[in-house]
């Protein structure tokens, strides 16, 4: 699954940040050494969705020792809180520039099919609920309405100092996001968050999935 | 297939008429009676010889002449025959008052799929079952169990929930509101919200489409078909407060609840949401006699400060705007009030409530080209004759007044004539600021519609 959607996203011209697979602790340090430090590993499985709650994503990683040691830790802490899910080794990625947290996320309804939500990321998700909702398929121009709908969409124009975040290239995930939900239409659920936004460009940094 | 023979039958068959007063069966009958209805009307019931003075016939195959439409009232275990009765003569529509379907559980849907293989089997329309029936007041056709018939008009409403078509009419008639059709809809087995909004919006006595809905069943289609009608449509969304999905794969999963989306969907279908039902018909009113404006520029005049800076603040809230007038236009208002009121808008008279000065104020302001919209308030005093105001209004509402007027004559008694004159004058009148701005919030919405999500043909 953790692979599927990740190609998804890259069919989609969803940018994703740079990520190799990993089965041994050896080969993970090799995987950082080719990424660049810092790196993120995180643990590969089809049975855990929650990745952070069974300590299976580890930040911040900025030497072959530290990964090497992070690898067994990981491995030792999710067997153990998660006995029967299969392991299929870890995923290193580039630990991603700070930056702006948007959530881009997709829903089926079982009336209206398709519907995308955009949000800022973190507690104004979570706590705030500030998101907006678009059925598909949706177009450059609503993407852009439901970026402006929120209550916190003053934060990505830049208020206070910050420098505003690149808006067109929301516009270009939340317009592939639709493109690849009429594609599939078996996705049930599907979660790019955070994606993070910088002044020109972003990324998807996680992502989560549940098809048909 | 066409919905005539259910909205505009010739002749009616109720099925499961009866003698009795206070049962379903009778009330249909008596309904139709009173209405005015023009058509035929042919009671069916094996046990009865006449019922309310009409001969009863014991099958609808027995009615001699053609029958368009059956109201049928029986018990469940009867339902299947009669149905295939109609079928067996020619009738086109059913409204199915009987429940004990889909609504009730499995064994229900098994029924009410029985009852649709009939329906299709002899290419008949359905309303219900699980229905309270079907008004439409133009041909004066009661075949609801709604007791009274509401004033003529031209709204049109939708309801999925039975009781609260039954409540209506006392409602409607309070508020002044005239309704052209309602429409219990039941369990929507055969005709559902797309089938009636493609009726209506041909339907040439309906300007207004109001709905309360609990939920629709062909969402994309319900969405299409809105979005090709340019007749305001309304709708009130039951279940505001549910939440989504209760197991938590992702935060979308999450976070869109039904609720949501059909916010969104009906925001990209043109649907104007509202909150409930005083705020559905208050909307639908100023909808089938305003026209909408062309932007959301609200002129305000009152003559007592407190009720337009509550009908200003209401505006902010609602997204509309109070502009400045123009220069000229606030010298001609000042020519007209004393020195004490405020040529500003919202404009104060400063207690003046004559007709020179509501008449000449807001004739002035709807010549503004910085207002879009007026509301126009009146607070009752013993020193003013309400009707006096109001007269002044709808003498400038009949002339050739392109942008709406909402008014609102506050103070309950003492206010009746004038709110009458209002009322006969085509201007929707609410008895709070709040109300009134809400209604023109709607009109503007409708116009952002327009402009925006309606398809043009």
């Amino acid at each position: 699954m953790e692979e599927v959607i990740w190609e998804r996203l890259r069919d989609a011209n969803i940018p994703v940040l740079p990520m190799i697979r990993a089965s041994t602790a050896a080969k993970a340090v090799d995987a950082a050494n080719v990424l660049g430090y810092p790196v993120v590993m995180k643990i590969l499985s089809p049975d855990i969705s929650h990745k952070s709650d069974v300590g299976g994503v580890v930040l911040s990683l900025g030497s072959d020792g530290e990964v090497e040691a992070a690898y067994h830790t990981m491995m030792e802490r999710v067997i153990s809180m998660v006995s029967n899910a299969r392991i299929k080794g870890v995923v290193l990625q580039k630990m991603a520039q700070p930056g702006l947290e948007v959530i881009v996320g997709a829903k089926r309804d079982p009336q209206f099919g398709h519907v995308i939500m955009f949000g800022l990321g973190g507690i104004f998700v979570e706590i705030c609920r500030d998101v907006s909702f678009r059925v598909t398929p949706v177009d450059r121009e609503m993407a852009r309405q439901m970026i402006l709908e929120i209550k916190g969409s003053p934060i990505l124009g830049g208020a206070r100092g910050r420098t505003a975040v690149d808006m067109e290239k929301i516009i270009d995930v939340i317009t592939g996001l639709s493109l690849l939900l009429d594609k599939y239409p078996e996705i049930l659920e599907l979660d790019i968050n955070p994606l993070v936004v910088y002044p020109d460009g972003a990324y998807a940094v996680d992502a989560r999935m549940l098809s048909h | 297939m066409t919905l005539k023979s259910i909205f505009e039958p010739d002749s009616i068959a109720v099925v499961g008429a009866s003698a009795s007063p206070g049962k379903w069966g009778n009330s249909i009958v008596k309904n139709l009676l009173d209405s005015g209805f023009k058509g035929e009307v042919y009671p069916v019931n094996p046990r009865e010889q006449e019922i309310l003075g009409r001969t009863c016939y014991s099958s609808v195959l027995d009615i001699p002449g053609p029958v368009d439409l059956a109201v049928i009232a029986v018990p469940i275990s009867l339902v299947f025959e009669v149905t295939d009765e109609c079928g067996k003569k020619g009738i086109k529509g059913i409204i199915m008052i009987t429940a004990g379907f889909s609504e009730t559980g499995d064994e229900g849907r098994q029924l009410e799929k029985r009852l649709i293989e009939i329906i299709e089997r002899y290419g008949m329309r359905l309303i219900g079952p699980n229905t309270l029936g079907v008004v439409n007041s133009k041909i004066g056709m009661n075949a609801s169990i709604i007791s009274r018939l509401p004033n003529p008009g031209g709204i049109s409403f939708i309801t999925q929930s039975g009781t609260l078509g039954l409540a209506l009419a006392d409602w409607t008639m309070e508020m002044g509101l005239g309704l052209n059709i309602v429409v219990s809809t039941g369990n929507k087995a055969n005709i559902d919200d797309v089938d009636l909004l493609e009726y209506l919006d041909e339907d040439s006595n309906t300007n207004v489409i109001a709905m309360y809905v609990e939920g629709v069943n062909r969402g994309r289609e319900f969405m299409n078909v809105a979005k090709r009608i340019s007749k305001p449509i309304l709708a009130v969304k039951a279940g505001r407060t549910e939440s989504g999905s209760k197991a938590v794969f992702s935060h979308t999963g999450s976070l869109a609840g039904s609720d949501e989306v059909y916010s969104a969907a009906f925001k990209q279908a043109g649907i104007i949401r509202v909150e409930n039902i005083d705020d559905l018909f208050d909307s639908a009113l100023a909808l089938s006699v305003q026209p909408a404006p062309r932007g959301k520029r609200v002129g305000i005049i009152s003559n007592g400060g407190g009720a337009s800076i509550i009908a200003s603040d209401a505006c902010e809230r609602m997204g509309l705007d109070i502009p400045e007038l123009q220069l000229e236009t606030r010298e001609r208002i000042k020519e007209l009030v004393s020195g004490f009121a405020s040529a500003r808008n919202p404009v104060d008279t400063a207690g003046l409530a004559g007709y020179d000065v509501y008449n000449g104020i807001v004739r002035q302001m709807l010549l503004d080209p910085n207002i879009d919209a007026m509301i126009v308030i009146y607070v009752h005093t013993v020193m003013w004759d309400a009707s006096i105001s109001a007269r002044a209004i709808v003498d400038i509402h009949r002339g050739t007044c392109s942008k709406p007027i909402i008014a609102c004559w506050m103070g309950g008694a003492g206010t009746e004539k004038g709110v009458n004159i209002l009322k006969e004058g085509g201007l929707p009148n609410y008895p709070v600021p709040e109300r009134a701005v809400k209604a023109l919030a709607s009109l503007v919405k409708h116009h952002g519609f327009l402009e925006n999500v309606k398809e043009r043909v």
